[in-house]
C-alpha cells in the first residue's frame, strides 16, 4: 500500500486480488445484498486510492481497509434505509449444492436462512463482531484495533452477541 | 474457525457458532473484476491528467534536463561552490578584523601625534630650557612635522637663548631636512648664528646635505670679524668640501 501511496497506482491490483473476497464476504454478511456488497467493495477500492495519503503505514492495511468498509457501509445503509433482505431457501438450496440425501440440502438451506434471518435481526454492533470474526478470520486483537477498543472490550460484545443471537436463532426456529 | 479459541460455555452456542458457519458467502460475481480495472485505469489517467504542483512540474523538468551522471557533477559542483564561498568567509573575516583594528590603531597614532605636536609647541614657549629641550625632542616622536612645527623648530634654532636648546633643535631640523622649506630655514640661520658651537654644527649640516646654497653666507661668516678661529677652520674646510 505504501508502493501506491507513493504513486504506483497499478500495485493497487495486487491488494485487491488479494483481499477482495475477504472484503466481500465482510460486506454482504453485513448487508445480505450480493450486488449491493460488490458495489461497496469497488466503492472501498476507490477510497484506498482517493485517500491513499491517509494511510500511515503503522497499523496493518487489513486494519485501514475494514476502517474504510465500514465507512462505506455506514453510507450505504443510510441511502437503503437497511432494506431487508431476504432469499428464498431455495436460493439457499441451490448455493449449497446437492448432497446424499434429496432432502438433506433443504434442511441445511432452512437452518442457514434461518440463521442469515436472525443475523439480520442482531444489534448491528453485535452483528459486526461476530462476521468480522466467524467470517472474517479476525482475532480479538485485530478487531479491537477496527473498532478502536480493547481486546476485552471485543470479547464482551461478542459473548454479548452470542447471547442475542441465541434468542432470535431459537425463537426463529421454534417458529418455523 | 477462528484460530482464537472459543470456549463456547454450553452446547447452544458452539451450535450457533457451527451453524454460523453453514451459512454460505456468495462468490463475487467475475464482472467485479473487470469493474475494479477499469476503475483503476480511469483513476490512474485522471490523475496522470492533473495538474502537478509546481513544485513537482520543476522537479519533472530538472530530472528530464539532468540525467544521473550530469546531476552528480552538478552536485559536486555545488560542494566544490559551497566550500569555496565557506573558505572565502573564513578568510575575508579575521582580515575585515584585521584592518579595522589597524585603523583603529592609525586613528590612534595620529591622535596621539596631534597631542605631541601640540605639547611641543607649547612646551618650546616655555621659559626653562629643560622644558624646551624636552619640547624639541617630542618631534622625533611626531611622524609628519607641518608648518607650525617646522616654523616653530626654525624660530627656536634661530632665537632660543640657550645654546644647547639651539643644537638640538639643529640636530631636529637635520632629521627633517628632506622638507625644502627645513633646508631653505637651515641656509638663512647660517648668519644669525653667533655661538661656535652652532656655527660648527651648522657647517657640518650643511656637509652632510650638501646644501650649495650654503656657500654664500658661509664665504659672508668667513668676512666677520672676530670669528673663532675653530670655526674659521672649520668654515673653509666646509666651503671646500661643498665647492
Amino acid at each position: 500500500m505504501l508502493r501506491v501511496k507513493t504513486g504506483d497506482l497499478s500495485k493497487m491490483g495486487l491488494l485487491f486480488e488479494r483481499y477482495h473476497r475477504e472484503l466481500f464476504g465482510f460486506l454482504y454478511h453485513m448487508s445480505n445484498n450480493p450486488d449491493a456488497s460488490e458495489d461497496m467493495v469497488q466503492t472501498v477500492f476507490y477510497r484506498m486510492l482517493k485517500y491513499r495519503h491517509t494511510f500511515t503505514g503503522e497499523g496493518a492495511f487489513r486494519t485501514w481497509m475494514y476502517h474504510l468498509a465500514r465507512n462505506v457501509l455506514i453510507d450505504s445503509v443510510q441511502q437503503t434505509k437497511r432494506a431487508a433482505y431476504h432469499q428464498d431457501v431455495a436460493d439457499y438450496a441451490d448455493r449449497i449444492g446437492g448432497g446424499a440425501l434429496a432432502d438433506e440440502p433443504l434442511h441445511k438451506a432452512e437452518e442457514a436462512a434461518t440463521m442469515q434471518d436472525a443475523l439480520t435481526r442482531l444489534n448491528p454492533d453485535h452483528r459486526e463482531v461476530l462476521v468480522m470474526s466467524r467470517y472474517g478470520e479476525l482475532k480479538y486483537e485485530e478487531i479491537a484495533r477496527i473498532l478502536n477498543t480493547t481486546e476485552g472490550a471485543v470479547k464482551v460484545r461478542i459473548h454479548r452477541a452470542m447471547n442475542e443471537l441465541k434468542k432470535i436463532y431459537f425463537t426463529l426456529e421454534h417458529e418455523r | 474457525m477462528n484460530d482464537e479459541p472459543m470456549n463456547w460455555p454450553d452446547e447452544k452456542s458452539k451450535l450457533l457458532w457451527q451453524r454460523m458457519g453453514d451459512v454460505p458467502t456468495p462468490a463475487p460475481k467475475p464482472e467485479m473484476r473487470t469493474q475494479f480495472y477499469a476503475m483503476l485505469d480511469s483513476f490512474e489517467q485522471e490523475e496522470a491528467a492533473k495538474p502537478q504542483p509546481v513544485w513537482k512540474q520543476v522537479m519533472a523538468s530538472f530530472k528530464q534536463r539532468w540525467s544521473a551522471g550530469s546531476l552528480g557533477q552538478l552536485a559536486y559542483g555545488l560542494v566544490l561552490l559551497s566550500v569555496g564561498m565557506a573558505a572565502g568567509f573564513w578568510l575575508q573575516r579575521p582580515k575585515d578584523q584585521a584592518v579595522a583594528y589597524q585603523q583603529r590603531i592609525d586613528t590612534l597614532s595620529v591622535q596621539v601625534g596631534e597631542m605631541r605636536q601640540m605639547m611641543m609647541l607649547s612646551l618650546l614657549e616655555n621659559p626653562s630650557a629643560t622644558e624646551r629641550l624636552r619640547a624639541v625632542g617630542f618631534t622625533k616622536d611626531i611622524p609628519d612635522a607641518d608648518s607650525h612645527v617646522i616654523d616653530a623648530l626654525l624660530t627656536t634654532l634661530n632665537n632660543d637663548p640657550n645654546v644647547n636648546v639651539r643644537l638640538v633643535t639643529l640636530e631636529a631640523l637635520s632629521d627633517l631636512a628632506h622638507d625644502a622649506r627645513v633646508r631653505e630655514g637651515l641656509v638663512q640661520s647660517l648668519n644669525r648664528q653667533e655661538s661656535p658651537l652652532v656655527q660648527v654644527a651648522l657647517a657640518d649640516v650643511m656637509v652632510k646635505l650638501q646644501e650649495k646654497r650654503s656657500l654664500k653666507p658661509l664665504r659672508q661668516m668667513l668676512r666677520q670679524n672676530g670669528l673663532n678661529d675653530l670655526v674659521k677652520s672649520k668654515l673653509e674646510q666646509t666651503i671646500r668640501e661643498l665647492s
